[in-house]
């Protein structure tokens, strides 16, 4: 065998066998997600599912992206396909039920949805699950400012009331929702209604004074997470003050108020005024200086 | 006969004269360094503002430090010009010439070394384009460009009866100099209109120039002011920065002083009286500075806020220590104890508290930009470790002293062509003592 030969065996024979390296290592064990499963149903319409999906390491929880699952309406099988998603960097990922599923949604007063995934290189399969029973929350202002919410159950075929359920009332803001008084949650009675007094008259709303009550019955082991809006005008009348293109003194030279512009030329004109008014002073010496010649 | 004979004595005495050895080794020294600083500025140009020290922590180096120090000294030629006319001070009239040569020759390089700050010079066109008379730096800029004017005519229409003078000794002069003082007062014959003319410009430029030389240092310290900052959130700072101005501008008078009168012989005309006065003037200005210092640094220390406590006792005890304390300590506590003694006010001892003062005010004015821009309220997050301090490197030495040796440069022209001290207002003055 020529020397160049037996180079190019000895090459081809060490690229094959560096796959074969892992084989000398040990496998890591794969890893355990915990699934939790979130039921949520907004002004009571189209509900909706929240998975989150976390793992522990060094004995702490960690979320986990990346995570593909596959959501069921109450079983596994393929009629009862909801959707397949791709857990986020928070390890969260929504779905809506869709309308393909309407007629088994009808059909039971509770309902189970299962999130699974299939395990992949890291971590072993995993399963979860949530059961909420059907209900609705009902929200209605009244015009001494007070809040009331219903909570409703389906039972066999019609809703009743619930009693003994948390209910945060609340106001809508940009980002976490304000409670309407110090309280922070209301219990439902035996009617299934839970009221409070609307304490945050100098809220500010819209230009008409328009803010959104809420309720929401949260994390409920019956029937997850419920919330329902409405519009009211007990805010204050918020008058956005935008400033810009007008005169300020942090605009364009262009847009420089008018009292700083009267202040700043009158001095600068008095003082050039002056100023040039000394240089003509000049010429006048001058001319006299050359009259004295003549 | 009496007379034109003392007056041609006086005539002879002031004339400005032609270098000697020692002066054209001055000149020669002056220009090495003002050429060095020229291409220290070429480099800048040609590789940017990387090659200075200043990074987004101390955007203001010795730069600023250096522009407030020229505006600071500019002041001078109010005081004694206006402000010792005005209150009809009679003895400082000898000082007046040597004041408006300092103020000219110091804004002059205040606005240049604004340029310099600026990287490329051409930004300062965009001043004009893009400049909001809502800022500060606007109205610095139009109230420099306006001192500069004040200033350049109260130096010419006190000439003006001295280029009659000067025409006189077309042989002494020479070619150039006399086809200068023929284009720039050669009109003058003394009349008694143009005297009167000339007499009520100066009444004018003398009210005029006390509100513009108050607001051209008021504005310089509304550019710290105006900025929330450690150390420059003062309402004291107008104040604060006009009582250094007047201490540095008086120190600067009195350095020079001593220089012409030893170097022209000029003992006649710049008196022991003048340094005795000066020396008074000069202890007043400390204690007033220093007062204002104590309101300026006494008060936060006292309060100590966490947000300034940094900045406060790096100043106080840390790393700026040494300067802040070199400063207090030479540009007013010494020059006080040594003018506080009627021995301390001999030219000599003045001359040396002069010295102090304006070595002490430079440092003070880098120590008013450069600790307050290294402790930020906000600091910035992993920020490089150049960020955090602050040394200026060689171009930006060369340039600041470049700046002051061009001052200096363009103070010893002005006194080569112009007599240093105001020749007919000498005779006048001579001729009334006599009377």
């Amino acid at each position: 065998m020529k020397p160049q030969n037996k180079l190019f065996t000895g090459l081809l024979t060490l690229v094959f066998l560096l796959p074969a390296y892992n084989g000398f290592s040990q496998a890591h064990p794969k890893g355990d997600l915990g699934i939790a499963v979130n039921y949520f149903i907004s002004n009571n319409k189209i509900p909706s599912l929240m998975v989150k999906v976390k793992t522990k390491v060094d004995g702490r929880f960690q979320n986990v992206a990346g995570i593909s699952l596959k959501l069921f309406l109450d079983k596994d099988t393929v009629g009862k396909f909801i959707a397949k998603v791709v857990t986020n960097d928070a390890g969260e990922a929504t779905a809506y039920i869709p309308s393909s599923l309407k007629s088994q949604w009808g059909n039971a007063l509770k309902h189970t949805f299962v999130a699974t995934f299939d395990g992949n290189s890291k971590y072993e399969a995993a399963k979860g699950d949530v059961t909420v029973a059907k209900a609705k929350i009902l929200i209605d202002a009244g015009n001494d400012k007070t809040v009331t919410a219903t909570v409703l159950e389906m039972k066999d075929t019609s809703w009743v009331p619930v009693k003994g359920v948390d209910v945060v009332l609340a106001i809508k803001r940009m980002d976490a929702d304000l409670t309407i008084n110090d309280k922070p949650t209301f219990t439902t009675d035996s009617t299934g209604k839970a009221s409070g007094d609307f304490k945050r008259d100098t809220i500010p709303g819209d230009a008409k004074g328009n803010i959104t009550l809420v309720a929401k019955v949260l994390d409920n082991d019956q029937y997850g997470n419920l919330s329902i809006e409405k519009a009211v005008p007990w805010g204050a009348k918020f008058t956005m003050l935008n400033t810009f293109d007008k005169r300020t003194l942090f605009a364009t030279r262009n847009k420089a108020p008018i009292w700083i512009q009267l202040i700043a030329y009158s001095i600068m004109f008095t003082v050039w005024g002056i100023l040039i008014y000394l240089v003509f002073n000049v010429f006048k010496i001058k001319k006299l200086g050359e009259d004295k010649i003549s | 006969m009496e007379n034109l004979i003392r007056n041609e004595k006086i005539i002879s005495d002031l004339l400005p004269q032609k270098f000697g050895k020692a002066g054209k080794i001055w000149v020669g020294v002056l220009t090495a360094i003002c050429l060095v600083g020229l291409y220290a500025y070429y480099r800048q140009l040609r590789y940017g503002l990387i090659v200075t020290s200043m990074r987004d922590y101390v955007s203001w180096g010795i730069y600023i430090s250096n522009f407030v120090f020229f505006v600071a000294i500019s002041l001078v030629g109010s005081l004694i010009t206006a402000v010792f006319r005005l209150a009809g001070v009679k003895w400082g009239s000898p000082l007046t010439r040597i004041a408006e040569i300092i103020a000219v020759a110091a804004i002059i390089f205040a606005s240049l070394i604004i340029i310099v700050d600026m990287g490329s010079p051409e930004r300062f066109y965009n001043l004009f384009i893009y400049g909001r008379i809502q800022s500060p730096i606007i109205w610095d800029v139009i109230v420099i460009t306006t001192y500069f004017f004040i200033s350049i005519l109260l130096l010419y229409y006190p000439l003006l009866p001295d280029i009659q003078i000067l025409l006189r000794f077309k042989e002494s002069t020479g070619k150039r100099l006399y086809r200068f003082y023929s284009f720039i007062g050669s009109f003058w014959k003394g009349t008694a209109e143009q005297f009167e003319l000339s007499e009520k410009a100066i009444n004018i430029l003398c009210i005029a120039i006390i509100p513009v030389a108050f607001t051209i240092h008021t504005v310089t310290s509304w550019l710290f002011a105006t900025t929330y900052r450690p150390g420059w959130d003062s309402t004291n700072f107008g104040a604060y920065f006009i009582a250094g101005a007047f201490l540095v501008g008086a120190g600067a008078v009195v350095v020079a002083m001593y220089i012409f009168r030893r170097a022209y012989h000029l003992e006649k005309y710049i008196t022991e009286n003048h340094f005795e006065k000066m020396g008074r003037i000069l202890v007043l200005l400390s204690l007033l500075y220093l007062y204002f210092n104590m309101n300026e640094f006494l008060t936060p220390f006292f309060k100590m806020k966490e947000s300034e406590a940094a900045y406060l006792n790096g100043l106080f005890s840390g790393n700026f220590a040494p300067l802040f304390w070199f400063a207090i300590l030479t540009g007013m506590i010494v020059p006080t104890l040594i003018l506080l003694f009627k021995k301390g006010r001999k030219p000599l001892p003045v001359f040396i508290a002069g010295v102090m003062v304006v070595v002490g005010a430079w440092f003070k004015r880098y120590l008013i930009v450069t600790p307050t821009l290294l402790h930020p309220f906000l600091p910035m997050h992993d920020v490089p470790a150049s960020y955090r301090h602050y040394f200026p490197s060689w171009e930006e030495w060369a340039i600041t002293l470049g700046s002051l040796a061009g001052a200096m440069l363009i103070i010893t022209v002005l006194a080569r062509i112009f007599p240093i001290i105001p020749i007919q207002e000498t005779i006048t003055e001579q001729h009334e003592t006599a009377e």
